[in-house]
């Protein structure tokens, strides 16, 4: 009888980290929603698959890669600190790059080296919001939506994306201003 | 055919008395309760693996109108239902292996849906194979909470799938060294379920499904000095061999041992590459560094799965005449010597063939010795698989290709006809 209280026990415990684990990035992501700072970075998306996850749209960002003035040792897939600001048009700019944390006063993003040009002068950056998940029969319409609004330079896709503490949540894809499942679904409902 | 029909004629007939009469009916009666219940295992083990990925799928499709919250609440249905179900089974069903199974299979499933649900929501990064090492993390405990084979069998898959993706794919950013941890830390399961039902089912499906994982992750260890994964795999599968030689597995049916099935196919499968002259062509022309070469990790991989061979070799063979010995288990040691050989000389190429040549011949003889069709003609094919690797090299004359095939064709026929006829004479 002990043991099988043993073993109960231990699934419950189990259980809960099963339970504990999503929780705890579902908790972590809110935060970041709820009080993080909101950025627009310029995007490309196109769209593969993922066999559980279902379809999304990979974003390729236009801002990532970035001249490095101090040429540190820096290696592919180390976790560095991106020090972002806003330019004139709104959009985020890479302002600098560092391997230390910055202060929390500052807006900053914790990212990955995707690789290094050359002899280290410049290193390309991997965002850590480069999928967004859509529903199946919209991922390749989105790709495609994407496509025509390319020859117009007015129109600028980017992607919404709250930051606090170098912790990321994207929130949306945009191409001027409305959200790309928007766009998707009226341009669906005008071909019916 | 029906056997209470059968019984009592043979009773009328006066052939076996009312008592063994009963006594086989009580048998058949015991037998048939039996095999449903291994049905109901086996319905309710696919019933949940249906559902669970039924559900995985549904969560894919990404509902777009959904409400967060509202997705937030179905990631988490199934898994708290899965867990509820799964305490149950720990409270109430202990000893009903369908209920155990299939409620762990539901709750494996339902750990996995509700992880990509989250990401999905949240659109949190993270490819492929960081998403199924979280996951089968999170359900490995299960395997020994609740003694599920299933669940074992599913995080084999997973962490074969994981190392796969993490190695194999064209983005080749980190290693897999990790998959022999999570594959150690599932090996005492096997142990148990050997100690406790060593002919069962679930037994026969892990023989097979671990020696496959390994024989496709040790792949993954490649990097430079790719040459040397030729002397690891024959090590590798000259180990399979010989486990699937022990003790235990030599009295069980050959269909069962997937040690030996695939230690010996792919011993001979990578022995008929190898027997093309281009492998030892690259090897000659290419520079390896003894300095580099001792510190690769396919130097570590084969040092480290040829001394395991070695070792069972040994205990295997300590009390035995040395005619004793499996041709195909000192293959791999062959090839080591070979492998060295071919660092200078090409003759290693005739070496090779000359092995398949062997090894398809002793499997002949063995075969005709304990009068096993299926030996028999495994052993006739290697002659066949070898006779048309060189049907390929054109260097050979047609003369010698033309006699050569006509010569294993001839022996597949005598060699059968040969077994056939002997086994109804014995009749």
């Amino acid at each position: 009888m002990n043991s099988k209280k043993i073993i109960l026990l231990a699934f419950v415990l189990v259980a809960l980290v099963q339970i504990y684990i999503p929780a705890k990035i579902i908790l972590n992501r809110a935060i970041v929603l709820s009080s993080g700072k909101e950025f627009k970075f310029k995007t490309a998306p196109i769209d593969p698959n993922d066999p559980f996850r279902g379809k999304y749209i990979t974003l390729n960002f236009n801002e990532n890669t970035i001249e490095i003035q101090n040429k540190e040792n820096w290696v592919r897939g180390e976790t560095v600190f991106l020090l972002l600001v806003t330019d004139n048009n709104g959009f985020a700019k890479i302002k600098s790059v560092s391997k230390a944390k910055p202060f929390d006063s500052q807006d900053f993003l914790k990212a990955k080296i995707n690789y290094v040009i050359h002899d280290g002068s410049k290193v390309s950056i991997e965002y850590p919001f480069d999928r967004f998940y859509m529903e199946e029969s919209k991922a390749y319409d989105a790709e495609l939506t994407y496509r025509r609004t390319l020859p117009d330079t007015s129109q600028v896709p980017y992607a919404l994306v709250n930051i606090k503490n170098g912790e990321s949540v994207l929130k949306d894809v945009m191409i001027n201003g409305i959200s790309i499942r928007e766009i998707v679904k009226q341009e669906q409902q005008n071909r019916k | 055919m029906s056997i209470p029909k059968d019984i009592s004629e043979l009773v009328r007939a006066a052939v076996i008395s009312q008592d063994t009469a009963d006594k086989i009916s009580d048998y058949y009666r015991s037998r048939g309760r039996h095999s449903s219940n291994r049905l109901f295992i086996v319905f309710g083990i696919f019933g949940a693996i249906l559902v669970g990925l039924g559900i995985i799928l549904l969560v894919a499709h990404n509902w777009d109108d959904l409400s967060r919250t509202t997705k937030l609440f179905f990631a988490f249905l199934p898994l708290l239902t899965g867990q509820i179900l799964c305490g149950f089974v720990l409270i109430k069903k202990q000893d009903s292996i369908a209920w155990r199974e299939s409620a762990t299979v539901f709750l494996f499933l339902s750990v996995g849906a509700c992880i990509s649900l989250v990401t999905q929501i949240y659109n949190i990064p993270g490819d492929l194979s960081s998403f199924l090492l979280t996951w089968m993390l999170l359900c490995l405990p299960l395997v020994y909470i609740m003694q599920s084979s299933i669940a074992s069998l599913l995080y084999l898959t997973g962490i074969t799938y994981y190392a796969g993706e993490i190695s194999y794919g064209f983005y080749e950013t980190s290693e897999s060294y990790l998959y022999w941890l999570l594959l150690l830390a599932v090996l005492p399961y096997y142990y148990l379920l050997y100690r406790k039902k060593p002919e069962s089912n679930f037994m026969i499906f892990h023989n097979w499904l671990i020696p496959l994982s390994v024989i496709i992750t040790l792949g993954t260890v490649a990097k430079d000095a790719g040459e040397l994964m030729y002397i690891a795999y024959f090590s590798l599968f000259g180990l399979l061999y010989l486990i699937g030689n022990s003790t235990f597995f030599k009295h069980q049916r050959l269909r069962n041992n997937g040690y030996k099935i695939l230690g010996s196919l792919g011993t001979v499968v990578l022995l008929l590459i190898l027997s093309f002259d281009w492998f030892w062509y690259d090897l000659r022309n290419k520079d390896l560094h003894f300095n580099e070469v001792i510190t690769s990790p396919e130097f570590f991989a084969s040092v480290i799965i040829s001394l395991l061979g070695l070792g069972i070799f040994y205990f295997q063979q300590k009390n035995k005449s040395p005619k004793a010995i499996e041709p195909i288990a000192l293959v791999s040691l062959l090839f080591i010597i070979t492998f060295i050989i071919g660092l200078s000389s090409l003759i290693s190429v005739v070496l090779i063939n000359l092995f398949v040549f062997t090894i398809g011949i002793l499997t002949i003889l063995d075969g005709a010795k304990n009068e096993h069709l299926g030996i028999l003609n495994y052993g006739l094919l290697i002659i066949v698989a070898l006779a048309i690797c060189r049907f390929f090299d054109t260097d050979l004359s047609f003369v010698i290709r033309g006699i050569l095939f006509v010569s294993v064709g001839i022996g597949f026929f005598v060699t059968n006809y040969w077994m056939i006829k002997k086994r109804k004479t014995n009749e």
